[in-house]
Parts: structure tokens; sequence; C-alpha cells
């Protein structure tokens, strides 16, 4: 089954005065899977955060439709339905907490839903269990690490229960050991809660960990593909002002030798395996051509 | 640096007042300043100022804290108490002393009961900020007026906008305190000139940092609805208040007080 469907869909943000409106995403036709891992890449302004805000209401489409869970976004009564069900978090994690204390912001979406108490406290305490901050739970949130505070905002989605969410680089002002962190409970949700992820992201590391890479350009999907395949693409992708893995980088460096190694590698090991069997001849006997630039 | 400044001027602690239902602390407060206003001879302050005593015993609030409550009123006080003392009517303290005969009994015993109300005024709200944290008073005073919400008063609104005011503080404190260290590195000099080239120094931090407050406001606006927020409409509460049997002790200790109080003027 579907849970994100869109049909041509189109957007531009409104024009200031006199000014005609830009359009940021151009008939755009996807479907991402129920408990499907999709990870979104695309460099900067090419209305990534645009499309995640169309899944769920908080932007309307201008053309074509969305819907989320086979609702359509544009209609202002699935709104709630829609929203408990594709959460979202964003990149800072200081602009979207809103209580002063960890588990009183983990609640919000509860109090909103008018979930009764006492479910309210089992829901937070297993929320903040699953992204592994229970022991913060009376903290107040300015006082915690920057991976800290955006496994709260997790966790503050995770209680509504929601099947799908989407992640607008939730990692992009973390450090590297705050980046592992929320990638290890991004992980974990979509494995064992079976949670359908959207994952937009700059990190090619953590895009190469989805089942599914989208990679957008000037507002429209260039590419769509499990990462292997994406990965293959590396003269396109460079084109569009992307990085690749280095593993692919220097797979695809030395087909430019016509050395016949496999298309695309992701992972180090397989890379390194590609390697010891390049140099024990396994691919062939290159020892009389010259490598010269 | 900045980061110092305290909010509010809570003191945390565990103490019977602050573990006080943050309702009957508001309640029980104006309960106090309403007792101050009916007492009419020397044993009601009395018996209101050793309530003081006891509250701030319980509170194990360090007594110096709570005189330096009192120094900013020191011009009222002082003021109000004069004022008293020259106005007063009846007879002359020093009888033979013929200009010291403004200076009367009555004045002399308005004017000290007076400083002594303001004082006491003064410490007994200052006690309810003390031993609540302005999150807990929020929540208080939200419930307190909800009935207001049947003429249109937006108590959750105003509730919202204070909880998220105090959540951001730190946040926007720690902000200003960045953009202060870019403009110093910038060479921008803040400490020498006269006033106007001071104000003038604060436009480079104050631009930026109401910018990004802006655009914060906007994040988490989009946050908040992604969160299903729709307004105060049948919103369950996460954090509920309960009454305890403290509070039931303190309300009957301070309605006690009052009454005492009312006896003390019928009997003299
Ligand atoms: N509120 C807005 N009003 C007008 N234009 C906007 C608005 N938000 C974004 N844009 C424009 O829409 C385009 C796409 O923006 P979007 O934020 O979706 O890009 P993005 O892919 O998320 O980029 P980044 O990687 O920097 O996050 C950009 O050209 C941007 O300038
Ligand atoms: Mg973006």
């Amino acid at each position: 089954m579907n849970i994100l469907e869109t049909h041509n869909l189109s957007f531009s943000y409104p024009g200031g005065e006199g000014r005609e409106p830009v359009p940021v995403l151009k008939n755009i036709d996807l479907a991402v899977e129920e408990g499907s891992f999709v990870a979104v890449l695309g460099h900067n302004g090419c209305g990534k955060s645009t499309l995640a805000k169309l899944f769920n209401g908080i932007l309307k489409p201008t053309g074509g439709t969305v819907t989320a869970l086979g609702m359509d976004t544009a209609d202002e009564n699935n709104l709630l339905d829609i929203r408990k069900n594709v959460g979202m978090v964003f990149q800072n994690p200081d602009n979207q907490l809103i209580a002063t204390v960890v588990e009183e912001d983990v609640a919000f979406a509860l109090e909103n839903l008018s979930v009764p108490h006492d479910e309210m406290e089992r829901r937070v305490t297993e929320a903040l269990e699953i992204v592994d901050m229970l022991p913060f739970r009376k903290h107040a949130p300015h006082r915690l690490s920057g991976g800290q505070k955006q496994r709260v905002a997790v966790a503050g989605i995770l209680a509504m229960k929601p099947k799908c969410i989407i992640l607008d680089e939730p990692t992009a002002m973390l450090d590297p050991k705050g980046r592992r962190e929320v990638m290890r409970t991004i992980r974990r949700l979509n494995r064992e809660e079976g949670v359908t992820v959207l994952l937009i992201t700059h990190y090619m590391d953590e895009a190469v960990q989805a089942d599914r890479i989208l990679v957008m350009n000037e507002g429209k999907i260039l590419l769509d593909g499990t990462p292997r395949e994406v990965f293959a693409n590396v003269g396109l992708l460079q084109s569009v002002a992307l990085d690749v893995p280095q593993s692919a980088d220097l797979m695809f460096a030395l087909r430019q030798y016509d050395i016949k190694v496999p298309i695309s590698i992701l992972d180090d090991m397989e890379c390194t395996q590609v390697l010891i069997d390049l140099l024990e001849g396994k691919f062939g006997d290159y020892s009389d051509r010259k490598f010269d630039a | 640096m900045i980061k110092d400044i305290t909010l509010g001027q809570y003191f945390p602690g565990a103490s019977p007042i602050h573990k006080l239902d943050p309702r009957t602390k508001v309640l029980l407060t104006i309960l106090y300043i309403v007792s101050l206003f009916v007492i009419r001879g020397g044993w009601g302050y009395f018996v209101s100022a050793a309530m003081m005593f006891v509250i701030i015993a319980l509170s194990r609030i360090p007594f110096g804290v709570v005189l330096r409550g009192i120094k900013p009123i020191l011009f009222v006080l002082l003021f109000t108490a004069t004022f008293n003392l020259i106005y007063g009517t009846g007879t002359p303290i020093f009888e033979d002393v013929s200009w010291l005969g403004w200076l009367t009994w009555n004045g002399l015993r308005n004017a000290v009961f007076m400083a002594v109300r303001i004082i006491l005024l003064v410490i007994g709200t200052s006690f309810m900020t003390y031993t609540t944290s302005p999150i807990m008073l929020t929540g208080a005073m939200e419930s307190l007026l909800a009935p207001l919400k049947w003429v249109k008063v937006p108590v959750h609104e105003l509730s919202m906008m204070m909880t998220i005011a105090l959540r951001f503080i730190p946040t926007l404190v720690d902000e200003t305190d960045k953009i202060i260290s870019a403009q110093k590195a910038r060479g921008a000099d803040f400490e020498t000139g006269n006033i106007f080239r001071r104000a003038k120094a604060l436009v480079p931090i104050l631009i930026p940092l109401i910018i990004s407050a802006f655009r914060r406001a906007e994040e988490l606006a989009d946050a908040m609805e992604c969160r299903c927020y729709h307004g105060g409409n049948d919103r369950t509460r996460y954090k509920v208040f309960h009454f305890a049997a403290r509070d039931a002790l303190a309300a009957l200790v301070m309605t006690g007080q009052l009454a005492l109080i009312i006896f003390l003027n019928v009997v003299t």
C-alpha cells in the first residue's frame, strides 16, 4: 500500500508584490510504499523541504494532488488525521520544542489530540524509551545536547504513533556523535516499529542506509531507485552538484580506465574486497596497462 | 555572562511551601493580601508578621534574600512613612518643644503601620514567585482563570504565549551572547562613548536578534501545526494539579489567620 502519493504535483510560493510566483515543484508523480525507508537528496533550494511540507498539509499544492493514507491534504477536514499519521521533524531542534520540560514537550501532540491523561503518561514513557531519552524526562530541553534535543523532537512525534515520519535534515546541525544517535533512532523506528521513514539529507552515508533514494533537481525527481541503482549514476549526480559515497566514486574512477569493476559499490568492506580481487587479477590482467592520468 | 540573569526570581527547592499546589499559593497569597487590608490594630500586624516569619522559615529561603526583595521599594516606603508622620493629627509627642509640634503619636503609629503593611505586602507577593516556577504559575493561572473563557477571554492562548516565551528566553539569551561576540569580533564597541553612542551600538545586536526571532517563530508555528495544534478547544492537559492534604492545611491556617485578625479588630 502507498502511504504517500502525489499526482502531477506542482507548487509555487506566492511571489511578492508585483512579482510572479516562483514554481518550486513541477509535475511530480511519486508514491511511497508503507514501511519503506526513503531518502531524498538534492542540492540547496531544489524543493526538498517544500515537498516535505506538502505531505502533511502544512503547504497546499497549487497544482495536482497530494494524498496521505488515501486522504487528500487539500481537504481541511482531513488535516488532523493526516498530521497524526504523518509526523514531521525539522532541522533545528531548538525551534520545535515547545515546553520547558522534556516530558511535557513529548506530551504536546497528545494534549492537542485530547488523549486522556493515563494514556498520555504511558505513551510519553514509551516514546522516550524508543529514542533512549527516558532518564531525561524531567530535564529542561535547553540544557540538552543537539542530538538529545533532536531525539526528544522525534519522541514528540512518535507519541502520536504516526504511520510515517518525515525528517527534514534532522542531523544537519548536529556533531558526529549526535548524528549517529539520531540515525540509529531512525533506523530502529523503521526496522523495529515499522514506521515509514522519509529522510531528507545532504549526507550520502545516511542516504545509503535507505531502501530507496530519490534525487531531486530543479523541482523534479531526477533519479529514483535503490542506493545501488542511484549511485551508479556518478556522472549525473556530480553534474547536479551532489556527492557520491567515496567507494562509489572510486569505482567510478576505475571504470574511467576501462577497468571492469562492479558498477556500484556502497559499503567500505565491499569496496575493499573488490580492490583485493582486482589486485589478485580476478577481473582480468591489467599489468600491461599504463595508468597515466 | 548575560546567562546569569535569573527569571522571575524563582528559588528552586523542595520545602513544604514549594510543594504546595501553585493554585493554592496564588489563592492564599490573595487571601493574605486581603487580610493585610483588614487589619486595624497593632496586634493584627503582629499576627500577620508572625505568619510571614513562619512561611519564610518553612520555605528555607535565606532571610537575606527576602530583605533584598524590599530594597527596590525602600524609597516608596520612606516616602509614605514620612507623609504619614507629617500629616498625623492628635497629641504631639513632645508637648513642650514647639517646633516638633507636628510630630504626633497618631502620625508615628500610622507611619509604622503603613511601613509594616507595605513590607508584608511586598514579601507576601514575592514569596509566591520565590517558591513557584514561572511555568507552574502559568499553569495555575490558566487553571484558575478558566471560567473567564465563558466571557471570551483567550485564557489558553495567553498561557500558551507565556509558556513559549519562558521556553525561548534561554535560547534567545544564548543567541544574544553569540551575536555580541560576533559583533565584537568585527570590532564593535559596546563599552565606551556616551549614552547615545552606546544605544546606537545596540542596533547591530537587536536587528539580527529580531530577524532570527521571527524565523524561529515561523518554524515553531510549523512544528506546532505538525503536532496537531489547533487552539485550546478540547485540549487535555498532561500536567494536572492535584490539591493535597497540605493544601487544605495551608488554606486552613491562612483562613484562621484572617479570622484571628477580624477577631482582634472586634475585641480591641
Ligand atoms: N516561504 C517561502 N517563500 C518563498 N519562497 C520560498 C519559501 N521557502 C522556500 N522558498 C524557495 O523555494 C525553493 C525551494 O526551497 P526548499 O526550502 O524547498 O529547498 P530545499 O531543497 O529544502 O533546500 P535546502 O537543502 O537548502 O534545505 C527555494 O528556491 C526557496 O528560495
Ligand atoms: Mg530544506
